[in-house]
């Protein structure tokens, strides 16, 4: 490390080699080097203000992975630290005010420098969710989306909100300095502009256009990339992300895991874990985890996302505004926006939605989950309450999120609740189901559609929609119950004590989903109390506070789905005796193979008649199914169909296992 | 025509907008009548609503042709009496 390195001052031979070489300094007793410094390596090089340069002998891997030697060529440097075994080449400019690590390769830069009293990113307000603010969010090296969540959108506690930008205030005060540092082992080249940019270990920087004021985290085991005709601007990016091929960045925060680049261009946006940025345009977007746009035309506009996917041509907007714009665009988790679909904000959409068409009506359908909501030729959006529970789409992100972590190395700042079912989404449900219930009790069968949020529901479908949602609830629950009773069991608990729930658990009728983190909303209140207190003070509390809710996510989702058991089946499962919960086991084992089962049906379409349209061209009509077969498979030997059944043949054993158990008890 | 497949005509005709006259027990609802997914699904919570009944999903889904919704219905109402 270069700050383990003994410097000294250079001996006259030293400085000999070096003028000999047409090199120069201000003042060479400001140049000191390591012991054995080999001075043949310091070629063409001129040194202002006091440098200090480690060991050049060997080579260190460049651009492309090309060793080359270390050392210093045709450079001005001023006012530097350099490691052992680094290379610096062909600076243009200068490069000033870096502390720079052991093996960096540095070449072909314009300018590297840091201006007195640099943040390199850290404290930049980004205006998110409104374009013209209101709910800004500091951000900084550390930040994870469950503090940017709340510092955006809890502005009905403004202590909270004081007392959070006084925590990143004092953090960014931590890290103004005067010079910036490029980690061990990084790899900097071609780059024109290079200001107030802080660099981690591992990190290539390759053919950036220009970089300004911002922070690159990146560490051995989750490197970061910043590619070719990148610019960015008061940004963070943070570690295992890539930022390539023309990205355009302007107050910017690039969570861990991100990738960005094909031209994608981005103002005032925050992008946490997982998000895929490319072709398109974000502007005041909060784009929570596993965020997705990969299609031109597509603009993410003044609104939060999370497990989202962006169709080609998504646009969103408000232009109906007097006093500037206020959008407010809340698209809850696991939404998709179809091709060329057009959303006017303000507007709220439930969890697991589909959004097809131009809605040029504002909706809040946030108590309405898995629906389907297409827009009527009058711009109107039509709603289907819960059609998309038991899509394979639905069931295949699900399990493709966790498996799509690409965050590596040793923190994974932001907390992420994969489960599609929880609390969270069930309790949405009930209410839902509760509200179409009442609806639908209280329409005549002479009126053909109602209202529900701003959307429009066919008569006919609230009853269908009751119906898909009461699937979902009892499915859950039952899961959750028969999970209980299984590690119960496992544990040799006796059958009375099956379903008790901890000392610790936190009960709120409603949850909250803090940016990809599902908790009760108990528990939300309990961290304002914290920040507000002052108890949670800092980074590192912050931090802990969450992850403590994140530990205590199984008990608190029991407690809630004890308490729903209850509410909904009418059965107090402390009273539960043996042959019940083996009734029980059953009932799961019937709701659960009929929802997968349905699931599987709907895979079924993708094999159907209509879905070989476009097969088989200029062939004879039987090559069409053979064509099909060939591109596409069939239904029985396809990988998610076969998945299911087999999920559908584990279950059975699994529960008839668990009966026998228990019978044995 | 019996009752049942006289109001299963006139509830495929509302709902998928097409002349009762077209409509034939061979007929596939999608393929045949232009039947989108959610009009499916209109469809099957029309036939609920005609005969006051509860379809299954699953078994509804099977449900693939315009005979095939007559005998299925028929079934249930007879099942229950």
């Amino acid at each position: 490390m270069a700050n383990e390195i003994k410097y000294m001052a250079l001996t006259e031979s030293q400085i000999k080699v070096m003028q000999h070489q047409n090199c120069c300094a201000e003042n060479w007793a400001d140049v000191t080097v390591a012991e054995n410094f080999n001075a043949s390596n310091i070629v063409n090089s001129t040194f202002l203000g006091k440098v200090q340069i480690g060991s050049v002998d060997g080579k260190v891997p460049g651009a492309h992975g090309l060793a080359k030697p270390c050392g210093i060529y045709n450079a001005t440097i001023s006012n530097c630290t350099i490691g052992n075994g680094s290379r610096i080449a062909n600076i243009g400019v200068h490069l000033a005010n870096y502390n720079i690590g052991d093996n960096v390769a540095i070449g072909n830069i314009g300018t590297m420098h840091t201006n007195p009293g640099a943040t390199f990113g850290n404290g930049v307000e980004v205006d998110v969710v409104n374009e013209a603010g209101g709910r800004e969010v500091m951000i900084f090296d550390q930040l994870d989306v469950q503090m940017a969540y709340v510092m955006c959108l809890h502005r009905y506690r403004p202590k909270v909100i004081n007392n959070l930008k006084a925590i990143v205030k004092e953090y960014t005060e931590s890290k103004r300095s005067d010079r910036g540092t490029v980690g061990n082992g990084s790899i900097v080249y071609s780059v024109s502009d290079i200001i107030d940019i802080n660099i981690g270990s591992c990190a290539v920087i390759s053919g950036a256009s220009s970089l300004f004021n911002g922070t690159i985290l990146s560490e051995k085991d989750a490197p970061t990339l910043v590619g070719s005709a990148v610019i960015a601007r008061n940004f963070i990016i943070a570690e295992s992300s890539s930022v390539t091929s023309g990205a355009v960045l302007a107050h910017c925060f690039v969570g861990q895991g991100c990738q960005m680049g094909k031209q994608y261009s981005a103002e005032n946006c925050l992008f946490f874990a997982n998000c895929e940025a490319f072709h398109g345009e974000g502007c005041s977007a909060f784009c929570g985890p596993y965020s997705v746009t990969h299609h031109k035309s597509t603009l993410l506009i003044a609104a939060l996302f999370s497990f989202y996917n962006a169709g080609s041509g998504s646009n969103q907007s408000n232009h109906m505004y007097k006093l500037g714009p206020v959008h407010e665009g809340k698209v809850l988790r696991g939404t998709k926006t179809g091709s060329f679909s057009y959303l006017m904000w303000p507007c709220r959409i439930g969890p697991f939605s589909v959004v097809l068409g131009k809605h040029s009506s504002t909706f809040d359908t946030a108590d309405y989950p898995f629906s389907h909501l297409a827009a009527r030729p009058d711009g109107k959006c039509s709603m289907v309450p819960g059609l998309h529970l038991t899509t394979v789409g639905t069931v295949r992100d699900g399990a493709k999120w966790p498996k799509r972590d690409r965050r590596k190395g040793s923190v994974k700042r932001d907390i992420i609740s994969f489960d599609v079912f929880s609390p969270y989404t069930v309790g949405q449900m009930i209410r839902a189901s509760a509200s179409l219930k009442a609806l639908s009790a209280a329409t005549d069968k002479s009126v053909d559609e109602v209202s529900v949020g701003g959307a429009i529901v066919k008569r006919l479908i609230l009853r269908t929609g009751q119906k898909y949602y009461k699937s979902g609830i009892h499915m859950y629950l039952l899961e959750k119950v028969v999970e209980k009773a299984e590690a119960a069991l496992k544990n040799g608990t006796a059958v009375a004590n099956f379903f008790a729930t901890s000392g610790d658990a936190v009960f709120s009728e409603e949850w909250v989903d803090v940016g990809g983190q599902l908790m009760p909303q108990q528990r939300l209140i309990d961290l304002h109390n914290a920040i507000e207190s002052g108890s949670v003070a800092s980074v590192e509390a912050f931090a802990a506070a969450t992850q403590k809710v994140a530990d205590a996510y199984g008990d608190d989702e029991w407690a809630w789905a004890k308490n729903a058991y209850k509410a909904v089946f009418d059965v107090d499962l402390d009273n539960a005796t043996q042959k019940e919960v083996a009734e029980i086991a059953q009932t799961y084992l019937k709701v659960k193979s009929k929802f997968l089962k349905l699931v599987v049906i709907d895979a079924e379409k993708e094999f159907a008649e209509l879905s070989q349209c476009g097969f088989g061209l200029d062939g004879l009509q039987k090559d069409i199914a053979d064509d099909f077969e060939g591109v596409r498979g069939t239904y029985e030997g396809n990988a998610f169909v076969k998945d299911m059944n087999a999920t559908i043949a584990d279950l059975k054993t699994r529960i008839e296992a668990f009966v026998e158990t228990l019978s044995n008890a | 025509m019996s009752d049942v497949a006289e109001r299963i005509i006139k509830v495929t005709s509302e709902t998928l907008k097409v002349d009762p006259g077209r409509i034939k027990d061979e007929m596939r609802f999608v393929e045949d009548l232009g039947a989108e997914s959610i009009q499916s699904v209109e469809l099957v919570a029309a036939f609920e609503e005609e005969f006051d009944i509860e379809m299954d999903e699953e078994a509804a889904l099977e449900v693939k042709t315009v005979g095939k919704a007559i005998s299925f219905i028929t079934k249930m109402l007879e099942a229950e009496g």
